[in-house]
């Protein structure tokens, strides 16, 4: 009995999965303005991970970097697919304007080459 | 001799390190002839920014430009990513579009920036004030410029008004591709508008959702551009999302009527056809985008339509069904 319930309820979840029966074919989508125009522009680009499954991505890859739980859904609310599509890839190491306070290890960094070609002097004082 | 041998390589190392290209600024005497020599938006509202938080004080100062009532604080919750100590571009064009704004990414040219300003609209930049290998990134308001003086003038970090060498600020500027963002009333035009650039940014209100301010940016590319196509397929995609068929099938009909070539508008005028039962039409113009869509990116949606066209039953001789 129990048995026969499980399998219903996973061939039941197969068919949502598939779309099968869904209730919300009543209106067909449409193709969007973006799209089509996107497509102009670009040569083929195969859609890698699909955009339902990117938007999941992105959720919980701003989760990971300390965005607030009630303001991600408001955040995903103006992504497109696409940027969607390339946050969930490259959000770990895309440009993050954050201003001059990273300047103090740009500076560090340039000490350091300069140090190594021995025009400076500095890290040889400390033993 | 020493000195000199070491003092190159310095340079050589420095030079490989940041690319040390030199970008020219692209201000020729043609690119800026319509120009004023010298403008300065000086009513441009100034935030100085937290630390880290250059993204949300450059967003409000270009959306409260553009009559949009935020804080940089009010931002920070929209576009600040604690765990990277900073804001990503994609996200200042989602925050602007939930603010029914056009976000405009301008051609990577200084001109094209210049000629903004100088038409009263602050420009979001994006720069790279470090090193390719170290960068550090940086999001500031170019608010004027002086042509003769070659200078920039920035709402930048805790600035209020920093004035930068036009060649200096060009180099870390294209360390961050050349990005300039121009925030837009929908019922306005950015400055020499480019069909698709503009269309583009419309195109993304109406991609997530935002359907009244992408109607009023369709609306005034129609204006602009009377022979393009886009305007009426983005229209007619509005009128489709809102539930009005009816607005939506006249609408995809004129767009093809200014181009017959046009996959969504052929696409989604066999989708509203085949649910209004007039399957031979609809089967029709499937057919037509499904050939026109072959190679493209499109291609398996609209194959996807085309098999639901061909599977659609229910003919319904009763309505009016040939229009093209």
């Amino acid at each position: 009995m129990a048995g026969l319930f499980r399998k219903t309820v996973v061939y039941a979840l197969i068919a949502s999965l598939l779309g099968l029966g869904s209730p919300m074919a009543a209106q067909a989508e449409i193709l969007g303005t973006l799209a089509g125009l996107e497509s102009a522009r670009r040569g083929a680009d195969l859609e890698r991970i699909g955009g339902v499954l990117a938007r999941e991505q992105v959720r919980e890859q701003m989760h990971a970097l300390g965005v607030k739980e009630g303001q991600i859904e408001a955040r995903l609310a103006g992504l497109t697919d696409a940027e969607l599509r390339t946050l969930a890839e490259r959000i770990d190491n895309m440009p993050a304007g954050a201003g001059l306070f990273e300047l103090v290890g740009v500076v560090f960094v340039v000490l350091l080459i300069l140090e190594a070609v021995g025009v400076i002097d500095i890290f040889k004082k400390f033993p | 001799m020493r000195a000199l041998r070491h003092a190159a390589i310095v340079w050589a190392a420095i030079a490989a390190l940041g690319g040390c290209a030199s970008y020219p600024t692209g201000l020729t005497t043609a690119a800026i002839s319509h120009l004023p020599a010298q403008v300065e938006l000086t009513q441009v509202p100034f935030f100085a920014q937290q630390q880290y938080q250059c993204g949300p004080a450059a967003l409000a100062t270009v959306l409260q430009s553009a009559d949009v009532d935020v804080s940089p604080q009010d931002l920070a919750e929209d576009v600040y990513l604690p765990g990277r100590k900073g804001s990503l571009q994609m996200e200042l064009l989602a925050a602007t579009r939930v603010r029914d704004r056009v976000p405009y990414l301008l051609p990577e040219r200084l001109p094209a920036v210049l000629e903004q300003v100088a038409a009263g609209r602050p420009v979001l930049v994006m720069q790279n004030l470090g090193l390719k290998i170290a960068p550090a990134w940086h999001f500031a308001v170019l608010i004027g410029y002086d042509l003769t003086a070659r200078t920039l003038i920035l709402r930048s970090g805790t600035t209020q008004r920093l004035v930068v060498d036009m060649d200096r600020f060009v180099k870390t500027w294209a360390r961050a591709q050349w990005w300039g963002l121009v925030v837009v009333e929908p019922d306005q035009l950015p400055e020499n508008p480019d069909l698709e650039r503009y269309m583009t940014a419309a195109a993304s209100l109406e991609a997530v959702g935002r359907l009244d301010a992408a109607a009023q940016a369709y609306i005034r590319a129609r204006a602009q551009w009377p022979h393009s196509a886009w305007p009426a397929v983005g229209l007619a995609n509005v009128s489709y999302r809102k539930g009005d068929l009816r607005s939506a099938e006249d609408g995809y009909v004129a767009a093809l009527e200014l181009d017959a070539d046009n996959i969504i508008a052929r696409n989604n005028l066999a989708e509203i056809l085949a649910g209004r039962g007039c399957i031979a039409e609809a089967r029709m113009h499937a057919a037509r985008a499904a050939a026109l869509a072959a190679g493209t990116p499109l291609e398996s949606a609209v194959a996807a339509t085309a098999r639901g066209v061909d599977t659609a039953t229910s003919p319904h001789h009763g309505a009016a069904c040939s229009r093209l």
